[in-house]
């Protein structure tokens, strides 16, 4: 059990209007079985104790389930591209070394307009969802397992697209701050299930239309997203994307939908 | 019914809907690729025994006697492909510069340097093609293309040029291929490595059949 002690360039700003600047910090004396967060929280600590302000950063879980946790560590979101599909709340120190230096920014994007230091505003992709990422009856509490038939590798991608926990990474790794991770998954998850079916072109006209309006870039098929997904989600979702926007339109066009 | 002019409009603005005409329009440079190297190929047919039975020349004046309408439409389709596939990346390309905030330390885990020059193999590859035209069709003369070729390549400041801007060709193709059928949605987990393999594979063979006159012209293969 070794402890670490590292150089931190992290981002601070205090108002969205404010013009941010990276500090550096000493991170001394942390245990490697520290969470990126826990390495964070003792930073803070010596921090309130010395009279500054803490660095604000967003979490919630801790265990990799919520995608409220958000930094951008060595320019690689959650990782820092040290290890695949983890969340920063579930990296851990012992994947760094001794005297390293670690910058830790927040997930930029425009459209993720910045709040203070750490932590920026992502509803941006809460408003994709709003857009068209749910279905509009009521289907009832769950039904008998096996009464509607699906086939098993179906479900599987639905659930696979489903593991999306909408925390932004696939935007913030894009080199052009595209969200067709997030949203691919979005749709996809009910695009593949019968449930999700009569309003499928609905939903994909929708949700496309929204995230163009929301000011992310436009996909150039880098995979940078998959990449730094810390569900793995596929960029196969972006390809059933792709096909059921045309498919949509087309119906759209001729008017054989809504 | 909702108006398909309106659901058109909508297509041509939105960002899958530009990716696939991206994607279609830089399909069709590919097959124009094809195309033009298999006329190419001809120059290694050699001389002969003179301009009269030249290949080469045989082709290019095959390609003269068709008939003015169908030569003119042939290129104004392909310039009008051609001005679709750089117009729409152009704006794509903006639009993406400006929803990007700069990071102080930038990391990239997959994405290749191919496929982050883009605009910049393409326009390389576009100031090329603008001297290329000029240099072989607007001054050349079907009769005598072989001659032609082979004066034009015997200058090595010309042949490296040409060399330099295929070889930006050969990144832009090795992207470019296997993000067609992403962006038309026939790509999965399974097939996505097959076709970036096909992509390089497709820009070696392509890329190095054009650089080899050239070359060959360099090393007196073709004189
Ligand atoms: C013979 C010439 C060319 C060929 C064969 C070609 C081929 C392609 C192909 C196949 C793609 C991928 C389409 C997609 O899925 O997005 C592409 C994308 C692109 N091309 Fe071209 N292209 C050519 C010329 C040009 C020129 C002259 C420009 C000038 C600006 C250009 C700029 C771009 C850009 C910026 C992209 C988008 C890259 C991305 O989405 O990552 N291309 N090209
Ligand atoms: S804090 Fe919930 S996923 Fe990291």
């Amino acid at each position: 059990m070794a402890n670490l002690n590292l150089t931190l360039k992290v981002w601070r700003q205090d108002t969205p209007q404010s013009k941010g600047s990276i500090q550096t910090y000493q991170a001394n004396e942390i245990p490697e079985e520290a969470s990126f967060l826990e390495m964070l929280d003792i930073v803070n600590e010596g921090l309130v104790i010395a009279g500054q302000e803490p660095i604000h950063y967003d979490h919630d879980c801790r265990e990799g389930i919520c995608g409220m946790c958000s930094l951008t560590i060595n320019g690689v979101p959650h990782s820092g591209g040290l290890v695949s599909k983890v969340t920063t709340c579930q990296l851990h120190m012992r994947k760094f070394k001794d005297g390293d230096t670690i910058w830790i920014e927040p997930f930029r994007a425009e459209a993720f307009p910045l709040l203070r230091d750490l932590i920026v505003d992502r509803s941006a992709l809460d408003n994709i969802i709003a857009a068209g990422g749910f279905i509009e009856v009521r289907t009832g509490s769950a039904p008998e397992a096996n009464t509607m038939p699906i086939r098993k590798k179906t479900s599987e991608a639905a659930f696979d697209a489903a593991a999306c926990i909408g925390c932004g990474a696939c935007v913030a790794s894009c080199k052009n701050s595209s969200a067709m991770l997030f949203t691919s998954a979005k749709a996809a998850h009910l695009n593949l299930l019968p449930q999700g079916q009569p309003e499928k072109h609905k939903r994909v006209l929708a949700m496309v239309r929204q995230m163009d309006n929301l000011g992310f870039g436009n996909c150039t098929n880098q995979y940078e997203c998959e990449a730094a997904c810390p569900k793995g989600i596929s960029v196969d979702n972006i390809a059933k994307l792709n096909r059921d926007y045309i498919i949509a339109c087309a119906a759209e066009g001729v008017g054989v939908y809504a | 019914m909702k108006d398909i002019i309106t659901t058109i409009c909508q297509f041509v603005t939105s960002s899958v809907g530009r990716k696939v005409i991206v994607a279609l329009t830089g399909a069709c440079l590919l097959l124009f690729l094809v195309g033009h190297l298999a006329g190419n190929m001809t120059i290694y047919g050699g001389l002969g025994g003179g301009n009269e039975t030249s290949w080469i020349n045989h082709y290019a004046q095959g390609l003269h006697a068709m008939p003015a309408w169908l030569l003119w439409a042939i290129r104004l389709g392909l310039l009008a492909v051609l001005l679709v596939h750089i117009g729409f990346t152009l704006v794509l390309k903006w639009e993406n510069v400006n929803a990007r905030t700069k990071y102080q330390k930038e990391g990239t885990l997959k994405a290749t340097l191919a496929s982050r020059t883009m605009v910049l193999t393409g326009v390389t590859i576009f100031c090329f093609m603008v001297f290329h035209l000029w240099q072989l069709t607007y001054n050349g003369d079907p009769a005598n293309c072989y001659e032609h070729i082979v004066h034009a390549f015997i200058n090595p400041w010309c042949s490296l040029f040409y060399i330099a801007a295929i070889s930006c060709l050969f990144m832009h193709v090795r992207h470019g291929f296997q993000s067609v059928f992403q962006s038309i949605g026939l790509s999965t987990r399974k097939i996505r490595p097959i076709f970036d393999l096909a992509a390089i594979a497709f820009g070696l063979v392509i890329c190095g059949g054009y650089i080899s006159i050239p070359l060959a012209v360099l090393a007196g293969i073709i004189r």
